[in-house]
């Protein structure tokens, strides 16, 4: 052990080159991706169990049991969800959101809220496409578990920060999805995602990560050039869970 | 100028900052004519976070009129067992021996942690100091985090965490948020600026240490994601923070958590807000001494073994 008054005599040793890399640590993507924590599946793309609520869980267990995203992407899918959660499954996820329906909607907007406030306590967040909201004030009952996901670029509204920030003013607890594909769909500079994450990343709760099918707005496990591309914009994102929209790639 | 400052403004902390203010205002001038050379607060006084229901916890450090104190401060029932008494340093610094229980260990990391002065700022700085130097006098090496006080910090937080659990149903639910989020933030407050000693020489250590103590916990860990370029989790970490201390200043909802038993709180909509504000802070912490270089590589050298 070096005394006190050795290390005084002795000159000290420079710090590690490794300090120099506070700013700029985790230079590979690949490395993002794999080490990210908590990482979670969404169950949208698991198109084949749809409706067997336990046997998407299964399915989305294989990915990550630390987070997960259940998806009523169709209005009917929504009962047998809440009924699902109702029944206090033994979920072993620490982050559980729940994605409101976006297709076959034909409840009204107010009563459509209200079905989703039924959701249970411990579903953190309910992820809702701006688009799809005529009127703001029906979603105040949600409170800080709603959240706002923008959009991809075939969407009416919803993908740039004046287009949420209106919202925002109605629904001040709501927090923010950062849909990384949806952004780079609309500006592949990745500037776009960027200045969302300037604008609304204290309110950001999750992102939603893949790449887009060339031309279409399908989500597919995430290219290596996205990897890539994304890597800047997700390194401001390390604390939060990265919900999966597709199969994990397989590399 | 608080480092808090650079992400953002946080309205509930800087209320909460406020009042700890006037009210350590307030109690120095009921301990004029005191024989009390130094008193201390601790809990969310030391942190700068009083709200609404915060207890006054005390200790008088070297001699003075204990009973002069304690009639002038008060005394919390439940608490008196570790604070709202008088200590003295040399016992504070027995550690590891026999004698340092748990109530001995509260005392000293709390102090050094945790804690503001009332009365008497200079003989408190000079206290945290001599406790420093009981920690690193066998211990001063460069670019190491200072392996007795880490493992004793470590050692106070699982303590922390098991009597949680052996205190039983009682105030469960607000105890479990408390452990989630001001507790965590203790403990990550006093993390961070030992390893922020990989960064210095031996002889820079104390020094090092005593500035960054003397700080709020918070302002330590804004200090830390600043400086690891974690600044959009540690904004998100600060407002999650930010809200949690406005649920506990909030009458109605501190209240339905102190009654909550810990069946009630699985269904509880203010329990389920406070767990899922608990779990953004802990994440924020987690991101930061995870992904972030060099406090990954020291996480992993110096945090299990």
């Amino acid at each position: 052990m070096t005394s006190p008054r050795r290390a005084s005599r002795q000159a000290a040793f420079p710090g590690l080159a490794f300090d120099e890399l506070r700013a700029t640590s985790r230079p590979f993507s690949r490395a993002l991706l794999t080490t990210h924590h908590p990482l979670g599946a969404s169950t949208g793309y698991m198109a084949a169990a749809r409706e067997d609520w336990a046997g998407l869980v299964e399915a989305a267990c294989r990915v990550s049991t630390f987070a997960v995203e259940l998806s009523a992407l169709a209005e009917d899918e929504l009962p047998g969800l809440l009924a699902f959660l109702a029944g206090r499954p033994r979920l072993p996820f620490h982050y559980l959101s729940v994605h409101a329906p976006t297709k076959h909607r034909r409840l009204p907007e107010d009563k459509l809220v209200a079905r989703l406030a039924e959701l249970p306590p411990h579903v953190d967040a309910v992820v809702a496409h701006p688009d799809l909201i005529a009127d703001p004030a029906a979603w105040v009952p949600l409170g800080r578990r709603l959240v706002l996901e923008n959009m991809d670029p075939r969407k009416a509204t919803g993908q740039r920060v004046e287009d949420l920030e209106g919202l925002y003013d109605v629904l001040p607890e709501a927090g923010f999805c950062l849909d990384i594909a949806h952004a780079a769909a609309v500006d592949d500079s990745m500037a776009l995602a960027h200045e969302l994450l300037d604008a609304f990343g204290a309110r950001l709760r999750q992102v939603h990560l893949s790449s887009l099918r060339a031309g279409r707005s399908s989500h597919v496990p995430l290219y290596r050039k996205d990897e890539l591309r994304f890597a800047g914009v997700l390194r401001r994102c390390p604390d939060v869970p990265w919900i999966l929209e597709a199969p994990p790639p397989p590399r | 100028m608080s480092a808090l400052e650079a992400f953002g403004d946080f309205e509930q902390i800087t209320a909460a900052r406020a009042r700890t203010a006037i009210g350590l205002h307030h109690f120095a001038s009921r301990l004029e004519g005191i024989d009390a050379g130094c008193v201390a607060l601790m809990g969310s006084w030391g942190r700068r976070e009083v709200t609404h229901g915060s207890d006054t916890d005390w200790l008088l450090i070297g001699p003075g009129d204990v009973a002069g104190v304690e009639a002038r401060l008060g005394s919390a029932s439940g608490t008196r067992e570790v604070f709202d008494a008088q200590v003295d340093v040399p016992t504070l610094s027995r550690i590891g021996a026999a004698e340092d229980d748990t109530r001995n260990q509260t005392r000293r990391l709390l102090l050094l942690m945790e804690s503001v002065a009332v009365v008497g700022p200079d003989g408190h700085r000079e206290a945290l100091r001599a406790l420093l130097a009981a920690y690193l006098g066998r211990e001063r090496r460069d670019r190491r985090p200072p392996r007795f006080l880490l493992n004793d910090l470590v050692r106070y937080w699982r303590t922390m965490a098991v009597e949680f659990e052996g205190k039983g149903d009682r105030k469960w639910a607000l105890r479990h948020a408390k452990l989630r989020t001001s507790r965590t933030v203790l403990f990550a407050g006093g993390l961070l600026p030992l390893l922020e000693c990989h960064h210095v020489v031996a002889e820079e250590v104390e020094r090092l240490l005593l500035a960054r103590y003397l700080e709020p916990p918070v302002d330590r860990l804004a200090r830390a994601f600043a400086s690891y370029d974690a600044m959009d989790a540690g904004a998100r970490t600060f407002a999650a923070y930010d809200q949690f201390l406005g649920l506990l200043d909030d009458p109605e909802r501190r209240g339905r958590l102190e009654d909550l038993s810990r069946e009630e709180a699985a269904t509880d909509p203010v329990f389920a807000d406070a767990r899922r504000l608990g779990r953004e802070v802990q994440q924020g912490l987690l991101a930061l001494l995870f992904e972030r270089e060099p406090l990954r590589r020291l996480v992993r050298q110096y945090l299990i073994f």
